[in-house]
């Protein structure tokens, strides 16, 4: 890797307040903002402030008119500084630092006021607090780009090549995708077999695709491909390097076990999900005719007749639907496929024996969009579906003769008390996330209230991570189904090469800096850095840290913990939170 | 090498996600949107679930990055009419680039066009709750923000015009209440305004589509409204005088086309002088049209707009020298005299004293020297308009009887049927299938009568009406002192001593485009080239003349082919719009205010009969306009726009590109509500759609707060009805049709919740009631989310809606059965309904393949996926992928990871066909 040195611009202006030309933009955000903040007196209030030379009102700042308003203003008046008041710099950061650019400001002198998400979302029944809090916030910001720098990205050029982690169907896909691309692969799979849980089943709704003979077309076309080097019983165990260069060690279960050193530009895991496993009792969990989802879709699989269970026939069967999911103690999420899966199971049990009496216990039928046709066809083909109230699910019982019974209440009959004897019972489990702690912990992937992976932005940047180059694909995400983690893993396919293609990738320098001078080395920084991107180094006869720029994430952990002031945030410097605090007190709150 | 490497169809979130991917790639794209914006329906909505961002937060800055993006060249209101396999497995797409009438680089979106917009229609952007202008920008955050000027064709008033006068235009400038732009529109037309106002014959009117509905608007008693109201206040035509171009044009008669050609010319610069044979100006207009019809100090006022800027009329100045006048320092003439001659009977007695012509007769008592009738019987031989003015003014010179006879039947009149309605009423008598045979005299060689001959009707002539032929021993004598010979008019070609050639007929021989005689100095218009027609038609050759002289004059070609935009026709019209397309997208026809028709005044005299339009009733009748070819054509934005940047002339153009893989994102229909009656979309106003409350909720919300459209009423219980249009093959209320989709429609559950969750953030007092068949909330965090709204008080009721009906105070009975609680059926009332719609194909997406190219539809018509389980997007044709709601209903994340799906392929593709370096 290369990171182009240095990201200060040689002879930038040194920061003087009075020499500074600032436009101060405030969103009316539609009325997200307006409804609840006085956005003319916000910018009325700022208009003078030292340094600012346009304060004015916009309806959307985002929208291209803002945006070209913007660029107007900046050419018209030679301005250096921009201030956007308006929602979260996450959402729209990017969006107006391309404003600065476009226009030939520097980018990094662009700062935003968040009052949306920080004032006026959170003030809706105090207009006139919410007024002078943003008063405050902006004029704080202004006081924050009087003093900013103009900063060049950093650029890093990437390697064409990607990781995949997980060897199940989503895995596959995407290393044929990123291959087709151009993208290297290096594939690991922790078993021993590629396929992951659709190598093992059989039909898979909605077209009927036998699993295993989809894996194995993939494995196929894996073969064809030299540049997907494939890895089973191997896990990922390292992980160093930064962003468009990463150093992964992979671990091969080998005899002797080998460890292999891959160089890669971003990294996809994909690796899928755990089936729910009741705990005892639950349900009849334990007892001999009680299965789970995955246990009653392998029966089915194998059956070539009439189904049989432990060598008797099976003649009724009841479906308990939402087990371990949408459990207000448990897990609280919906499984999402499990609907349409036992729907289509329905089907083909009815397909092998008519005169199976099938009862589906359920609370809402999720067979969305076009996986409705198989609820239809399996009400069709005579299956019965008994609604259960969220708050009485069915009871499993043995029955004096050693039989099954379930007791449930059924909402659709006037709410009658049934009770179904079966000879088997269903429990339709969902997904649930995959313990995997070491590879978590390793690359540092974030984890949302309900245990799965988390994207940054289910819409904005969908199978993204907040670790840069760390992609999300599949059920390790959230439950879906197969197709759609194929899709999810394609995304992840383009999201890779949309950045890898280019052979290069700009990073923020909003990085941390060492005034060499001041630094004693007392590795208190290096201590705190959670990314290493701090190191000691040897500067004439002095040991002093160094701060990795392509390394650094910008977090600031380490500039508190500096005993001699020495490091500093660019962007965020010491002087710049202090002007900003400044700015903030100035406005008394109402 | 391809034009571009990817094509995107439809700039929706899959499409812009598409383009947008494929660019950061390195990939050269197109994408192609048919509206006047990208951004696609998400743009549009309120927030987004489950996480309640802003719907135009997460939008727009894919938006502004679509037209930003280095590698994308995306283009707005443009249409794929095809994409073709161009054999090397690449694509040929044919890009029509509709018109905007708006260039878009000078366009600021300053939206001052907007405001002076005179056409008000449903804005679609705000699902058809308020009403948007013509010339519109699409929504606030519209990307590129640009107006459009929205035309759907040349309205069939504006069309239909022979004088080329923008009937529409005016129409709607008096339903804006401006009055006096009104007048000057037609102006730009002609300066007989008032004259037209009245004695036009209004094909405009018959032509009218609310002619099909309750009745054609008066559009012609509105251009008078208008003319009256500038003549009251104004003292001229309130227009600059030109400055000189220094070169003369004579014109040789003051009719109509003589006059409007004059003014035309002289607000060109042309030095004009018109030369009028009579004593005085305004040829048929002053000396044939009967007062009770146009007054003749209507005509002065007109006539007084051409001599304000400049015009000189000389009167009783008869010319028959035309390279005389050359001579005298004009560059060109233009002779426009009009039929001065009347048809003479050619039987016997003729000579007699009493008959007289009818032109002569008319223009005698303009001129107060025709004939004492007071008295007398009164024998007018003829059926046209002439005939009709003829009796007409008969009667008013106190006219003992006065019968006219025509030789063929009463449907077969030439004469408007205004006028024989007219002279009916004013006591005129009709003897149909009768001619002349002789004029009876009396020794002193006075007429004591008139022979004729009763017809019997044979076959169709040449003009298509039954010959009349004689029936042999049927004469008889119609008593009377006066025969009036009204039977036909001819123009008096020979005037000019023979130096423009002459048809048979007597018209002067000219080019029919460019007006031009064979001596090209001289142009003839109006009647004197075509032969009698009416003033219209005349004012519209005056005009077409000035244009053809000018053009003359300036040294521009006046043969050859026409091409277009060429300038060489004046109006260079829009086709006309089509009639049922503005009837079929018209929803409520109420009627503003019906003229009522005041009875005519008994008085038979040369006073106006007809009775000016009130105010009240302009505005009103200008209102009842169905506005057909959307834009009016008023010329408003064209004057507010402060860059020069409407230009009407515009015309759609079309280019083929050549493209290396397609994405086809065309997205989705929305379920038309009113197809589900039982609900009463359409019919009850206080059922709305889930699209409709999305706007009422957005930022850019239309009422800035949510209420109900039928009274404004903030609404206290709303219901939600789901599955409306989805999971639904139950037959319709007639026992036939039905919505017949199976299909669930997969993000309605979740827009619903996010609804209720926002409506009681919005509204604290209302309860929100769902009425649902399975709560669908099956995704990350989409359960989370259901619950959520469940604890803030939204109540959900298992089981479908059987029927809406609606109480007189416009509240809403919802008809159900309370499957959870015994069954039971309930009717519960609610303040407002929203029908949470859901998913249709967008079929459009059929035609961008045709014949052997054919893209495979699916059972429900989405775009198939071939291998779904593995190649998500992929379609039967190689290199042709599809991305989002158009191959299936999708919410927005899966929309975007199909999209992503289906760019890794287009990805792969493109790369396979690379070859190896």
């Amino acid at each position: 890797m290369s990171a182009k040195q240095p990201t200060t611009i040689p002879g930038a202006r040194a920061a003087e307040p009075k020499a500074r030309r600032i436009g101060v933009y405030v969103c009316h955000c539609g009325g997200n903002i307006s409804d609840y903040v006085d956005v003319q007196a916000v910018a009325d209030a700022v208009r003078h402030e030292p340094g600012v030379v346009v304060a004015k009102t916009m309806m959307f700042a985002c929208s291209d008119a803002g945006q070209g308003e913007m660029e107007a203003d900046i050419a018209a008046n030679d301005l250096d500084g921009l201030v956007v008041a308006s929602c979260s710099p996450k959402l729209h950061v990017v969006t107006f630092r391309g404003v600065a650019k476009r226009s030939g400001m520097n980018p990094y002198e662009y700062n935003q006021a968040n009052i949306r998400e920080q004032c006026s979302w959170t003030h809706t029944d105090d207009r006139a607090g919410a007024t002078s809090k943003a008063i405050g916030l902006v004029r704080g910001v202004i006081g924050r780009t009087r003093l900013t720098e103009a900063l060049e990205p950093l650029v890093v050029e990437t390697t064409q090549k990607a990781l995949i982690v997980g060897g199940g169907i989503t895995g596959l896909r995407s290393a044929i995708g990123m291959a087709d691309i151009g993208l290297g692969v290096f594939l690991v799979e922790r078993e021993a077999e590629l396929g992951g849980w659709v190598g093992r089943f059989g039909p898979i709704f909605p077209h009927e695709r036998d699993g295993r003979e989809l894996i194995a077309g993939l494995v196929v076309e894996i073969k064809k491909r030299p540049s997907i080097k494939v890895f089973t019983r191997a896990e990922v165990v390292t992980k160093t390097g930064t962003f468009g260069n990463y150093q992964v060690g992979i671990r091969v279960a080998a005899d002797p076990p080998q460890t292999i050193t891959a160089e890669v530009g971003s990294i996809v895991v994909a690796t899928g999900f755990d089936s729910y496993q009741p705990a005892e009792n639950e349900f009849g969990t334990g007892l001999d005719a009680v299965l789970t989802l995955p246990e009653f879709k392998d029966l089915v699989d194998h059956a070539d007749g009439p189904l049989r269970h432990n060598g008797r026939p099976v003649r009724s069967l009841a479906y308990i639907y939402c087990v371990g999911s949408r459990q207000p103690d448990g897990n609280e999420y919906c499984s999402r496929f499990c609907c349409t899966a036992t729907a289509h199971l329905s089907i083909r049990v009815a397909a092998l024996d008519p005169r199976l009496r099938q009862y589906h216990l359920y609370r809402d039928i999720r067979t969305y969009g076009n996986f409705e046709l198989l609820y239809t066809e399996a009400r069709k083909s005579g299956a019965v579906y008994v609604k259960y109230p969220d708050d009485a699910p069915p009871v499993v019982s043995v029955e004096a003769g050693g039989g099954l019974a379930v007791a449930v209440r059924d909402l659709l009959s006037g709410d009658e008390e049934l009770e179904i004897p079966v000879d088997l019972v269903v429990l339709v489990t969902g997904m649930v996330p995959r313990k995997n702690e070491e590879m978590v912990g390793l690359l540092k992937l974030p984890i949302g209230r309900d245990g799965f992976f988390n994207e940054i932005h289910p819409k904005l940047r969908p199978v993204e991570t907040m670790v840069d180059g760390v992609l999300i694909a599949g059920a390790c995400q959230g439950p879906k189904c197969s197709a759609e983690s194929v899709a999810s893993g394609l995304a992840a396919v383009t999201q890779s090469a949309s950045v890898l293609k280019k052979g290069v990738a700009e990073l923020d320098p909003l990085v941390a800096t060492v005034d060499p001078d001041r630094c004693t080395w007392c590795g208190k920084c290096e201590t705190a850095c959670p990314y290493g991107a701090i190191e000691k180094l040897s500067l004439n006869g002095r040991e002093v840290a160094t701060i990795s720029e392509a390394g650094c994430k910008g977090c600031g952990g380490c500039v508190p913990i500096c005993p001699e002031n020495a490091i500093d945030l660019r962007g965020y410097t010491d002087a710049q939170i202090t002007a900003m605090i400044d700015g903030l007190l100035e406005e008394a709150i109402a | 090498m391809t034009d571009y490497d990817a094509l995107v169809v439809g700039s929706g979130i899959a499409g812009m996600e598409s383009a947008l991917k494929l660019g950061d790639m390195g990939y050269k794209v197109l994408l192609v949107e048919k509206e006047a914006s990208v951004g696609g329906r998400m743009i549009l909505l309120s927030k987004v679930f489950p996480t309640l961002d802003c719907a135009s937060c997460i939008s727009t800055p894919k938006m502004a990055a679509s037209i930003h993006h280095p590698n994308v060249t995306a283009l707005t209101y443009t249409e794929v009419d095809g994409i073709a396999r161009d054999g090397d497995g690449t694509f040929k797409a044919t890009i029509r680039h509709k018109p905007r009438f708006v260039d878009e680089a000078a366009c600021t979106g300053c939206q001052l066009c907007e405001t002076a917009c005179t056409v008000a229609v449903p804005d679609q952007f705000n699902a058809d709750m308020v009403a948007r202008r013509a010339a519109y920008i699409a929504f606030p955050q519209a990307v590129p923000k640009k107006a459009v000027l929205e035309r759907a064709g040349t309205s069939p008033c504006t069309y239909t015009c022979p004088a080329g006068i923008k009937a529409h235009g005016y129409v709607s400038l008096i339903r804006s209440g401006e009055y006096e732009k009104a007048f000057q529109l037609v102006l730009d037309a002609t300066p007989l305004v008032g004259t037209l106002g009245r004695a036009c014959y209004a094909p405009c009117e018959a032509e009218c589509t609310r002619g099909s509905l309750e009745g054609t608007l008066p559009i012609r008693r509105l251009k008078r409204f208008a003319a009256d109201r500038h003549y009251a206040a104004a003292d001229g035509p309130g227009v600059e005088v030109p400055r000189p171009n220094g070169k003369r044009v004579a014109v040789v008669g003051s009719g109509p086309a003589g006059l409007t050609a004059a003014w035309q010319l002289a607000r060109l610069g042309y030095g004009v002088k018109i030369l009028e044979a009579a004593p005085v100006a305004g040829g048929f207009l002053r000396l044939a049209i009967p007062g009770y019809r146009l007054p003749p100090e209507v005509v002065e006022q007109d006539i007084s707009n051409v001599t304000a800027i400049g015009v000189e009329i000389a009167t009783s100045s008869p010319v028959t020298d035309l390279p005389a006048l050359k001579s005298d320092g004009f560059d060109a003439i233009l002779v426009a005299t009009g039929t001065q001659l009347s048809t003479d009977l050619g039987v016997p007695g003729e000579k007699l004293d009493g008959v007289v012509g009818g032109l002569q007769f008319l223009r005698g008592t303009k001129l107060g020297t025709g004939a004492d009738l007071a008295g007398k019987k009164v024998v007018v031989v003829g059926g046209g308009n002439v005939a009709m003015d003829a009796a007409r003014t008969a009667v008013r010179l106190g006219a003992a009887q006065t019968t006219v006879a025509y030789r063929r039947g009463r449907t077969e009149l030439p004469a408007h049927k205004t006028e024989v309605d007219d002279a009916e009423r004013d006591g005129v008598t009709f003897t149909f299938q009768v001619a002349p045979v002789d004029v009876v005299g009396d020794s002193a060689g006075h007429v004591t009568g008139l022979r004729c001959q009763r017809m019997a009707l044979g076959r169709p002539d040449a003009s298509g009406r039954r010959r009349p032929e004689p029936i042999e021993g049927s004469e008889f004598v119609v008593a009377c002192e006066t025969v009036l010979v009204a039977i036909g008019m001819a123009p008096e070609g020979a005037a000019f001593g023979g130096s423009i050639a002459v048809n048979a007929n007597g018209t002067l021989v000219a080019d029919a485009r460019s007006l031009q005689t064979a001596v090209p100095y001289v142009f003839a218009a109006g009647d004197v080239t075509t032969g009698a027609s009416d003033i219209t038609r005349a004012v519209g050759q005056g005009r077409r003349a000035a244009h053809m002289i000018d053009r003359w004059l300036r040294g521009e070609t006046l043969d050859g082919e026409p091409s277009p935009g060429d300038g060489f026709e004046m109006d260079d019209q829009l086709p006309l719009v089509d009639k049922p397309s503005v009837l079929g997208r018209q929803k409520a026809y109420g009627r503003g205010g019906a003229l009522i028709e005041a009875a005519p005044p008994a008085a038979r005299d040369f006073a106006e009969i007809e009775a000016p339009l009130t105010e009240a009733e302009a505005r009103a009748a200008a209102g009842d306009c169905l506005d057909c070819g959307v834009c009016s054509e008023c010329n408003e934005c064209v004057a507010a726009c402060p860059s020069d940047a409407i230009h009407l002339d515009m015309r759609e153009s079309v280019e083929e590109v050549s493209v290396g893989a397609v994405v086809v994102a065309t997205g989705y229909k929305l379920f038309t509500a009113d197809a589900k009656p039982e609900y009463g979309f359409g019919r009850y106003k206080n059922v709305i759609t889930g699209m409709q409350m999305d706007r009422l909720l957005a930022p850019t919300r239309p009422f800035n707060t949510v209420l109900r459209p039928g009274d404004g009423k903030v609404p206290e219980r709303i219901a939600y009805i789901l599955c409306t249009g989805s999971r639904d093959e139950a037959p319709g209320p007639d026992g036939r049709g039905g919505v017949n989709n199976p299909l669930c429609s997969r993000f309605c559950c979740m827009y619903s919740i996010k609804q209720n969750q926002l409506v009681m953030g919005a509204l604290p007092l209302a309860e929100v009631t769902v009425h649902y068949m399975d709560i669908r909330a099956p995704g990350k965090r989409y359960d989370e989310f259901y619950e959520g709204a469940k604890a803030m008080g939204a109540t959900y009721v298992k089981g479908r809606i059987a029927k809406v009906t609606e109480k007189p105070d416009g509240n809403l009975i919802l008809r159900y059965e309370d499957i959870e609680h015994g069954g039971a059926l309930v009717e519960a009332e609610y303040d407002m309904v929203v029908l949470a719609i859901g998913v249709q194909p967008n079929r459009e997406v059929e035609r961008l393949f045709g014949g052997d190219d054919a893209i495979e539809l699916n059972d429900y018509h989405y775009v198939a996926e071939r291998n779904e389980d593995i190649d998500p997007g992929r379609t039967n044709i190689p290199g042709v992928f599809v991305a989002g709601t158009a191959s299936g209903a999708k919410d927005i994340t899966d929309s975007i990871l199909h999209a992503g799906a289906a760019v890794a392929q287009v990805a792969a593709h493109l790369e396979s066909r690379k070859v190896p370096a």
